[in-house]
């Protein structure tokens, strides 16, 4: 219910309610602020505020635009190093590439959270989670190049299967019909499936771009713009999405479902599409007339949000007249200013130039023609007088400082160890592990994803190196005329969180470090998507911090390639509120992106065998560690010891692996994580397209852990294949780290996978039945 | 003789103008990207290529409204006086719904019909495996040999080439119109999934009009240029076969 019966500009006298009146009038107008947070606005008007004013708080101090809860919290997080071009400060972070003639390129980065909206529609939610991150590194100035989604779905086996399956087909469905229409390419991505994302699946979403770093455009007004035009861009202005940035602060209440819906954008891919290609040709001719402009998405907030950041980050105010906002359909005042309408931008943009982006974007691309009543519209100036005014009908309807509104608030939260009484199963040990092997690979959380990534549109663009799924990162070329590749992976084992939220996140960390390096790129830049539940409640601010944490150590103690510094942090977002009303909240869930660089991508490796007769080598102990492994999964046991990193080994594993690869001393690698080694070194066999015909016999002898233990335990490592004539050159190149690695076998033509344990056949598997295993798990999990 | 220069021509929705300029540029010729609202004189130019993507969204059917755009009238024109027009994937759709191909009558006589795909329903893709069938020379396979194979992606929700009219089947056979098909990796013709991803009819993955200057082709050569595109190979910057199907083009207009 919107009470829109008040008139635009009256004040609401807020001072003369008490706060259960006032509690009740803000709910009755849907504004989710606290009785207390209302006041602290008025405080900074200096007035009663109107229903306008009101409702511009209510967004701009949810916690998905304050971070307010998190904000304390995040600064354990390194983002500072020699390769950050620019932190998590704009819409994306930037980390250097490298020098291509003599210029220095940064890589866009963005990753993002589009949670709840895809839980309540995921079809649209899951679309305009790609739209608005394109947006993201679009506003930088950037090419577009790549995108990658982590999604989680709950358990779809369990007892709200039927559910579970159709949100997590229409997911899918969603990224593939706007991901693909746009035309930018899937680079990466994993699924994981347990039950406590029944009631709030996860879809995050990463985005990647190219820019030369002369040619950033800031999300901030230029220097001396006082004068300057804002000029919006895109779809015409309705009442979608509105309220989108307050529905993701709250707890997802499945009776409310309905009138959440509302909150949820219209995706138009075919717009966008346009939108870009329309941007592209702005940035050619504002470097031709070396123009300098301000560029910002409009996203949580619309208008509102992305104006006034815009103008308030280089110290100005907004003048904004709504009546020159292209809208769709007559809507109230508060509406227009703060829909969440999809594909639309905000340019600063000087006089002189105005003209230039209204004919590209009305006349050379026809928006107008493309969407009805799509275009852009010149809406308001930039002021020297650093107040946020908004007139409608020649009424103001909001003047208010413009720092009160961009400030935002900050909570310290209470943090409380939860109780956790985790213990480790009894299981008896087998004669041999076929059956449980094939059952692992099964498992829809280890199983191929191809029937997900073959609906996904992975060589579009022409520059796909390595595709999804085919390595444990993607590949791709980052610019003509050079060799740079740009590696990306996606990771978080949700159930380790679960158990330990601090080795979760490291694991997370280390993790997508490892699937970088085993391509053969320089883990360079991470991000985070930080998901979890309510954090007004303790506990699940305790996981929160201990997040935070982990992926601060792994951050920081992992250094970059050969130096001291750490991998920055330089973009993220926290998604909180994954909470059912019933209490059912999601397994900690802090998803990490790690950005790769590769001086020359001919050099990159895959996972898949290359050849019969080449030696199989181990790096890494195999340790006691199978909590929340999938092997403990089979046995519905989630165990407690989680694997734990070194982080200083773990180090020096990375490291040699990229060494090794960058001298070309590997055939293939492949880092071990989900199932443990057993389901590495088949998934090597196998290839990402299930279609290998090297097979391996594995032959050791070791003694000192279960055969169940060492088979699937998810202690980290690689496993990688060499030809006899490099053996002593790798072995030499660990051994500079101090590291010992295990010869443990050879790749054959045999058809088949054995492994031998102190002369005991432990495993041995036909590739078909390696195959039928594995690419049969997900699949039949979604059917 | 100057490098031929083709036009990439891009409607709103299309995706792929960019990786298809470069294929015509990396097979030696010139080329430009031009809005389908252009004012540039489309005659100046030596042919034309209609690149993969959703022109106007695929409203009602795919290809059907950039069928009827204005520029198609003028690419018509200059296709009947012997110029290669290339039609791409959606390129392809479009192609299909002018009726210049297979332009044996003066209306539309074929679909492309929803894939029928056992695996994933709608959009699918992947990699196959396409061969040069023809036993004729056009402007788009005069550098093959006869049963030469090629790799290369489809990327499409709706590739599967149908008709219903017997008659017209027979007649593209006769006239070599059918020009690739979908095979195994050792060149086989198997009508069954993934071989022939879409279920298209005598597994056709393209299709000329008769005299061999337009072509409607579903998979995507301009994805498989360089090695570094394959999955499986090394990632060199190596040339591969695909090439030729822009150098043939490339020919085509030099000697013509």
């Amino acid at each position: 219910m919107i009470n829109v019966g008040k008139s635009d500009s009256e004040l609401i006298n807020i001072s003369g309610m008490n706060d259960k009146e006032l509690q009740n009038f803000m709910q009755h107008n849907a504004i989710s602020l606290k009785a207390g947070e209302a006041r602290k606005a008025a405080k900074l008007i200096g007035r009663n505020p109107t229903l306008t004013e009101l409702h511009i708080f209510n967004i701009q101090w949810s916690e998905h635009s304050s971070y307010k809860s998190s904000r304390n919290t995040l600064k354990m997080l390194p983002t500072k190093a020699p390769n950050v071009i620019l932190g998590p400060v704009e819409d994306s972070g930037i980390v250097e590439l490298g020098e291509i003639n003599n210029e220095r390129y940064g890589i866009v980065v963005s990753h993002e959270s589009h949670n709840h909206p895809s839980q309540v529609v995921p079809y649209e939610g899951a679309a305009t989670g790609i739209g608005g991150i394109l947006r993201d590194v679009l506003c930088m100035g950037a090419k577009i190049i790549a995108t990658a989604d982590p999604l989680r779905f709950g358990n779809s086996f369990g007892k709200n299967k039927n559910k579970v399956k159709y949100i997590a087909n229409e997911v899918i469905n969603g990224i593939a019909g706007y991901g693909n229409a746009v035309g930018i390419p899937n680079l990466a991505g994993d699924i994981y499936l347990n039950e406590s994302f029944d009631d709030n699946c996860l879809v995050n979403v990463v985005c990647l771009g190219l820019v030369k770093e002369k040619d950033i455009i800031h999300s901030y007004a230029p220097k001396n713009s006082e004068g300057y035009d804002i000029i919006i861009v895109g779809k015409a202005t309705d009442n979608s999405g509105f309220g989108g940035a307050a529905f993701a602060s709250l707890i997802l209440d499945e009776e409310a479902r309905e009138s959440n819906r509302g909150a949820v954008q219209v995706p138009d891919p075919f717009l966008k599409n346009v939108i870009i290609r329309a941007t592209y040709r702005v940035f050619e001719e504002a470097k031709k007339d070396n123009v300098k402009l301000g560029f910002k998405d409009m996203g949580a907030g619309g208008i509102m949000c992305s104006t006034s950041e815009l103008c308030s980050d280089a110290d100005y105010g907004a003048f904004i007249d709504l009546d020159k906002v292209h809208v769709s359909m007559d809507i109230p005042p508060f509406m227009i200013i703060n829909s969440e309408t999809q594909e639309r931008f905000t340019w600063i943009s000087p006089p002189s130039f105005t003209q230039r982006i209204l004919e590209i974007y009305n006349e050379e691309f026809e928006l107008p023609n493309i969407a009805e009543n799509a275009r852009a519209s010149v809406i308001g100036k930039v002021t020297k007088e650093q107040n946020y005014v908004v007139t409608h009908k020649g009424k103001i309807v909001c003047n208010v400082p413009i720092k009160a509104i961009t400030a935002g608030i900050r909570y310290d939260r209470e943090a409380k160890k939860p109780n956790r009484n985790f213990k480790e199963p009894m299981i008896k040990e087998k004669n041999n592990y076929n059956e449980i092997l094939l059952k692992v690979l099964s498992n829809p959380s280890v199983a191929s994803k191809a029937k997900c990534f073959s609906h996904y549109d992975k060589n579009v663009m022409g520059n796909a190196i390595i595709e999804s799924g085919q390595a444990d990162a993607g590949l791709i070329k980052a610019a003509e005329g050079s060799k740079y590749g740009i590696a990306l992976s996606v990771d978080n084992n949700p159930k380790y969180g679960r158990i330990d939220p601090y080795w979760g996140a490291a694991n997370a960390v280390a993790e997508s470090m490892r699937n970088v390096a085993a391509i053969g790129a320089i883990p360079s830049a991470l991000t985070d998507c930080l998901n979890f539940g309510n954090p007004e409640k303790p506990e699940a601010f305790y996981d929160f911090k201990e997040s935070v944490r982990g992926i601060a150590d792994a951050a920081g103690k992992i250094n970059y390639y050969k130096t001291k510094n750490p991998v920055p942090v330089i973009s993220g977002n926290v998604s909180f509120y994954n909470e059912s009303k019933s209490g059912n909240a999601i397994d900690p869930s802090p998803i990490i992106a790690c950005i790769g660089v590769m001086k020359d991508y001919s050099k990159a490796i895959t996972m898949k065998l290359k050849k019969a007769n080449s030696t199989l080598f181990l790096a890494g102990e195999r340790k006691d560690e199978l909590g929340g492994s999938a092997y403990y999964e089979i046995f519905n046991q989630i165990g407690k010891n989680v694997p734990q990193i070194d982080f200083e080994r773990e180090k020096g594993r990375i490291y040699a692996v990229i060494e090794c690869i960058s001298n070309g001393l590997l055939l293939s690698c492949h880092d071990i994580s989900d199932g443990g080694m057993a389901v590495a070194i088949a998934e090597m066999i196998l290839g990402g397209n299930a279609d290998g015909i090297i097979g391996a016999d594995i032959n050791f002898n070791y003694p000192y852990l279960r055969n169940d233990k060492i088979l699937f335990c998810e202690s980290p490592g690689f496993f990688f294949e060499v030809e006899d004539k490099n053996i002593k050159k790798v072995q030499s190149i660990f051994k500079k780290y101090n590291l010992l690695i295990h010869k443990l076998g050879k790749t054959t033509n045999k058809k088949s996978l054995t492994i031998i344990n102190s002369n005991k056949k432990i495993i041995d598997l036909s590739i078909d039945e390696l195959r039928k295993a594995w690419t049969s798990g997900f699949k039949e999990a979604l059917e | 003789m100057q490098k031929p220069s083709i036009a990439v021509i891009y409607f709103p929705g299309n995706n792929c103008e960019e990786e298809t300029l470069r294929a015509v540029i990396a097979a030696g010729m010139r080329g430009k990207i031009l809005n389908w609202n252009t004012k540039e004189n489309l005659g100046s130019y030596d042919g034309f290529v209609i690149p993969g993507g959703w022109a106007y969204e695929d409203r009602i059917r795919a290809g059907v409204i950039a069928a009827k755009d204005p520029v198609m009238g003028i690419i018509r024109q200059e296709a009947e006086k012997g110029k290669p027009v290339l039609g791409i994937c959606n390129g392809a759709q479009v192609l299909v719904e002018t009726g210049i191909i297979p332009g044996l009558k003066d209306k539309v006589e074929m679909a492309l019909a929803p894939n029928k795909n056992p695996f994933v329903s709608g959009y699918y893709n992947a990699w196959v495996y396409i061969k040069n069938t023809a036993n004729k020379k056009n402007a788009f396979n005069s550098l093959f040999k006869k049963d030469e194979i090629l790799h290369l992606p489809v990327a499409h929700g709706e590739g599967r080439f149908v008709t219903k009219d017997k008659a017209l089947i027979k007649q593209l056979i006769k006239n070599k119109q059918i020009i690739f098909q979908y095979c195994t990796k050792e060149g086989k013709i198997e009508n069954k999934f993934p071989i022939n991803p879409n279920g298209s009819m005598l597994n056709i993955a393209a299709i000329s009009n008769k005299k061999g200057n337009v072509i409607a082709i579903m998979p995507h050569p301009e994805r498989a240029i360089w090695e570094r595109q394959y999955q499986d190979f090394k990632k060199s910057d190596k040339k591969m076969n695909t090439i030729k199907i822009f150098e043939s083009i490339k020919n085509y207009i030099l000697e013509k």
